[in-house]
């Protein structure tokens, strides 16, 4: 083919300069340590990238979640462990309290030291979190959940809790209302409650009861009335006889699914009320006991009954609180689990991320020599040939 | 021996013309678009005696020039192909860098927007959260903002580029004409203007740069230039005269025009047939990249709009108030055409975000009917409702109001996203205004005795004035219920929704008459997040291009479809470079002057010179012997 002399300086001159460009780019990926400089360097691979470095960020953020969720969960728990304490010394007064022998003054010494674990417990239900937040206030975590007048206690929190994400598919609850954990106490034995009737003149005696038939129970009021010692009936709150019975002490009366265990001598007229259980609460649990401890009046049988329902209370209190506890410590597992499959999958995208868009510097800087060869070569064979022409030996 | 001396002469004639072709082809060995020239050398006719045919001596009949049609066309196609791709790829790959930030882009900014709300669901009381959440909000508006007046800026560039080609077009066209006057006046002599055509082939080469080029020989030697699809740029000596045009809808975007000569006033928009060269790649890159990028980025900003401000609407702030939104965007463009002769006026709103899409529509009369198309899908799009303001048009998730009296034939640019991005702002400015909690709380009775528990309660009108009073549900029975006592009793249905004054609920188990559930402001609640997660799964959720694209996934989708875009056309400008450099070579080994060709065309004349000059000495010797030996006979 024939070569113009403009086209081999035109195409001389263009071939260095491509050679340069190639030169100038290996060398901004080396420098940057990038090979992705831009999405048309290899648009698949830039998606990808930004695909996985919206999932890190995500990932790192729900960490962040877990662990402040982490921190409030375990100040929940000690609290927590605090109102079972607390209640575990209630009970143990109360079942010191229960006792005949004991003087009222004596009881109402009792009663005074279950004050002091009342508005220790009032205070434990009102702990905040490092923000001031109240742990047990639910959504209204600004407002002081637990409000004390005398002894009764009323909650002014939310009975809803807010959530915190700690992976793309699990949200925790972030804490527990106070409500759930304090004042929702399935009295009783958790389906109905007993009392002794409040103009008793026996020293009869009623426990709380068990439930041997859920599916027969009734939820009503009914009136358990002896007509003499030995013969009682069961009437509900319209008045209709659900049973009757011949009574010896301790005897059991059962109806509708239940049964419950009255002891003692009951007088003539004497009646035991067996109603459903609302709920309590754990605050109500105890001033109702300082009330009973602190009143002279009441016949030794009623403070018995009434510790007994008291107790009971106390036991559902605290293993309200351990169930509670329980759920808290699954949460604070499963942060634990998410945090370490979030750190796995972090490494794995956070290597390759690095695979598609770091450079690989082995491979670059052979590149790079190869490249300065070319241009080198061409530089000195361009320089070498431009200069031959048949002109030069014309003389 | 007088015709020795005649014929030798010739020869030398002939050769000193050969050197001059010669050193003509030396002198111009550096210009562009030379073609390297060739004596004709063509022998005397010779004189016929009874002895033979003598010849005569040599001639040049001509000059002519080395050039092949062929090769010539094959260069400027792929010259032509070149400057478009080239041009096209470096529009695009300064949007192609604008997009491609990891840590500053898109995604990486409406990730870090959600990553704000997470922290302030944490601790949703924290002011310090909100006021991040703020500061991420403004760092997306100012990063979409500043890619949408980045694009804008690339857009004006554009059109200047569009100017000034035009302008370059027409001068080459008009240079072009007047040479064709000078070739057909010269050609008449029969001999070949070997100049003049050449400057021709190089303003052609040149216009070639512009736009793509095909051109058709006369027989007067003038050649007809042709455009684009086959639009008459030169005939003969006659320029055409391209011009730079505002488009109908948009005076700031510029079209191109083709006026003819002669026929003043008749302008005819030729944007659309104009492919290849410069022209062709700037008005490609701007209809397939600029716009359509602009148009995306607007989709995204009306997203994360729509979502995040219907949310506010249906939470509470922590001064128990619904939320403002948070964002502003652009409102949809509508542009009438300049051609319009009625009245009428269009009113555009967005309807539905998820039917939304990235393209522009015209709207227009005919014969009484307004009909939708789709500029970019090039469909006719069909429209529910009947335009009045009662029952508006629908369609592409926009509501279209027609008032007025229409001219036939008018029509409007309905553009439902281009401005969107430029408008996207922050309209929040303290962390009190944004709505974390939900609007309502549902709450069961402490009284309660039956089984039954209500659901949290969904927002489904926040406009609705009665949304925060406080609503008794009341059941009269287990198995009905009233509402507020308004003497209507429903019947109970366990997990049945039950709606009221813009909320909807439900309610589960068994109630026991008398039970009652109240739903109710949820101001107070200042710990509730239910609304910021809310807006997080509403951000998460596929909610673009009819429920099959999350925002996040749109803005991925938006960086690698430019970059593949760019990629591609970077790729077409390497490869249509290679085929223009061998086309060029082509042209080249053909036209070009080699001088060591010349070097040797050169030392073959000057011997063949040398060897006429030897004859006339010999001739004159041989005349002096006969001088001689007459005289000394």
């Amino acid at each position: 083919m024939r070569v113009s002399t403009l086209g081999f300086q035109t195409d001389a001159s263009q071939q260095m300069q491509t050679l340069e460009t190639q030169i100038s780019q290996t060398q901004q990926e080396l420098s940057t340590g990038l090979q992705l400089q831009s999405a048309s360097d290899n648009p698949a691979a830039m998606s990808q990238v930004n695909q996985l470095n919206v999932q890190i960020s995500a990932s790192q953020q729900y960490q962040t979640n877990g662990s402040s969720l982490n921190s409030n969960l375990t100040l929940e728990e000690q609290s927590l462990s605090d109102a079972t304490n607390v209640m575990q010394s209630a009970r143990d007064l109360a079942v010191e309290a229960n006792n005949a022998s004991l003087t009222s003054s004596q009881r109402q010494d009792i009663a005074t030291q279950l004050q002091q674990l009342l508005q220790q417990l009032v205070s434990t239900a009102n702990s905040t979190d490092s923000n001031g937040n109240y742990l047990f206030a639910g959504e209204a975590s600004t407002t002081q959940p637990f409000a004390q007048s005398g002894n009764s206690v009323t909650y002014n929190g939310s009975n809803s809790v807010s959530q915190v994400q700690i992976s793309s598919n699990q949200r925790l609850s972030s804490s527990d209302s106070g409500s759930s954990v304090f004042m929702n106490i399935p009295a009783g034995n958790g389906t109905f409650t007993t009392a002794v009737g409040a103009g008793n003149s026996g020293s009869a005696t009623i426990d709380a009861g068990t439930v041997t038939n859920a599916s027969q129970w009734v939820p009503d009021t009914y009136t358990i009335t002896f007509t003499d010692p030995t013969d009682y009936t069961v009437t509900n709150s319209a008045g209709t006889t659900v049973t009757s019975g011949t009574f010896t002490s301790p005897g059991s009366i059962a109806f509708d699914g239940i049964s419950t265990t009255v002891t003692g001598t009951p007088a003539a007229g004497d009646t035991f009320t067996v109603a459903p259980a609302g709920t309590s609460s754990a605050f109500n649990t105890l001033s109702s006991l300082i009330t009973t401890l602190n009143n002279p009046d009441l016949s030794s049988a009623q403070v018995s009954t009434q510790v007994g329902t008291a107790l009971e209370q106390i036991d559902g209190a605290i293993s309200n609180f351990g169930e509670v506890s329980a759920s808290v410590g699954a949460r604070i597992n499963a942060i634990t689990a998410a945090n370490t499959t979030a750190q796995s999958q972090q490494t794995t995208m956070t290597a390759s991320v690095s695979t598609l868009q770091d450079v690989n510097y082995a491979a670059a800087t052979t590149q790079l020599s190869t490249e300065e060869l070319a241009l080198q070569a061409a530089q000195e064979s361009y320089a070498s040939i431009a200069k031959m022409s048949l002109f030069n030996y014309l003389q | 021996m007088s015709n020795v001396l005649a014929t030798s002469v010739s020869g030398l004639l002939a050769f000193q013309k050969a050197l001059s072709v010669t050193s003509n082809n030396v002198s111009n060995v550096s210009t562009p678009g030379y073609s390297v020239e060739s004596p004709d050398f063509t022998a005397q006719l010779g004189v016929s005696t009874s002895l033979g045919n003598f010849g005569n001596g040599v001639d040049v009949s001509g000059v002519t020039r080395s050039y092949s049609e062929l090769l010539a066309g094959q260069m400027r196609t792929s010259q032509s192909s070149y400057s478009s791709f080239n041009a096209y790829a470096t529009t695009a790959g300064s949007i192609d860098n604008m997009l491609s930030d990891t840590s500053t882009g898109l995604t990486a900014t409406l990730q870090n927007f959600t990553n704000s709300l997470q922290t302030l669901a944490n601790a949703p009381t924290q002011s310090a959260s909100g006021q991040a959440v703020l500061s991420s909000a403004q760092t997306l508006a100012q990063t979409i903002q500043g890619y949408a007046s980045q694009l804008s800026q690339a857009d004006q560039n554009v059109e200047g580029q569009i100017s000034s080609s035009v302008a370059e077009i027409n001068t080459l066209a008009s240079g072009i004409a007047t040479v064709n006057g000078q070739i057909a006046a010269q050609s008449a002599s029969g001999q070949s203007p070997n100049t003049l055509l050449d400057q021709r082939d190089q303003l052609i080469n040149q216009l070639s740069q512009y736009v793509s080029v095909n051109t058709a020989t006369q027989s007067d030697g003038s050649l007809d230039v042709f455009i684009g699809s086959g639009q008459s740029l030169v005939t003969g000596a006659v320029p055409q005269t391209l011009t730079a045009i505002p488009n109908q809808y948009n005076p700031t975007q510029l079209d191109v025009g083709l006026s003819t000569a002669g026929s003043a006033g008749s302008t005819v928009d030729i944007t659309g047939s104009i492919t290849g060269g410069s022209l062709g790649g700037l008005l490609a890159v701007r209809s397939q990249v600029i716009d359509p990028t602009l148009n995306t980025l607007g989709q995204l900003s009306i997203g994360v709009a729509t979502i995040v401000n219907q949310q506010q609407a249906a939470g509470l702030t922590s001064s128990g108030t619904q939320g403002q939104p948070m964002f502003a965007v652009g409102p949809v463009q509508v542009s009438n055409s300049s051609f319009n002769t009625g009245t009428a006026q269009v009113g555009v709103t967005l309807s539905n975000v998820s039917a939304l899409t990235t393209d522009d529509y015209t709207l227009t009369n005919t014969g009484g009917t307004w009909q939708l198309y789709d500029q970019t899908q090039q469909q006719a799009v069909t429209m529910g409702g009947d335009g009045s303001a009662g029952n508006p048009f629908t369609a592409a998730g926009l509501s279209i109001v027609v008032s007025g009296t229409p001219g036939a034939g008018d029509s409007f640019l309905i553009q439902p996203t281009s401005q969107a991005a430029a408008g996207f702002g922050v309209l929040l400015t303290s962390p009190s205004q944004i709505a974390s909690a939900a609007a309502v709380q549902a709450n069961a009775a402490a009284t309660n005795t039956g089984s039954g528990t209500i659901a949290a309660a969904t927002v489904t009108d926040p406009t609705n004035p009665s949304l925060l009073t406080a609503t008794n549900i009341v059941f009269s029975s287990p198995t009905q219920y009233q509402i507020n006592g308004t003497g209507t009793t429903y019947a109970y249905t366990p997990g049945a929704a039950i709606a009221a004054n813009g909320w909807t609920t439900s309610i589960s188990g068994t109630p026991a008459a008398g039970d009652t559930f109240t739903v109710s402001s949820n101001a107070g609640n200042t710990g509730d997040n239910s609304n910021l997660f809310a807006i997080i799964d509403g951000l998460n959720t596929n909610s673009l291009n009819g429920g099959t694209t999350s925002l996040i996934g749109a803005a991925n989708t938006l960086v690698s479809q430019v970059g593949a875009q760019t990629q591609q056309a970077q790729n077409n400008a390497q490869a249509q470079q290679a085929v223009n450099t061998s086309a060029t070579d082509a042209v080249n080994s053909v036209s070009g002057v080699n001088l060591d060709e010349e070097a040797a065309n050169m030392v073959k004349y000057q011997q063949a010179y040398q060897a006429c000059a030897q004859m006339i000495q010999a001739s004159s010797q041989m005349f002096t012997s006969l001088l001689t030996a007459i005289t000394d006979g």
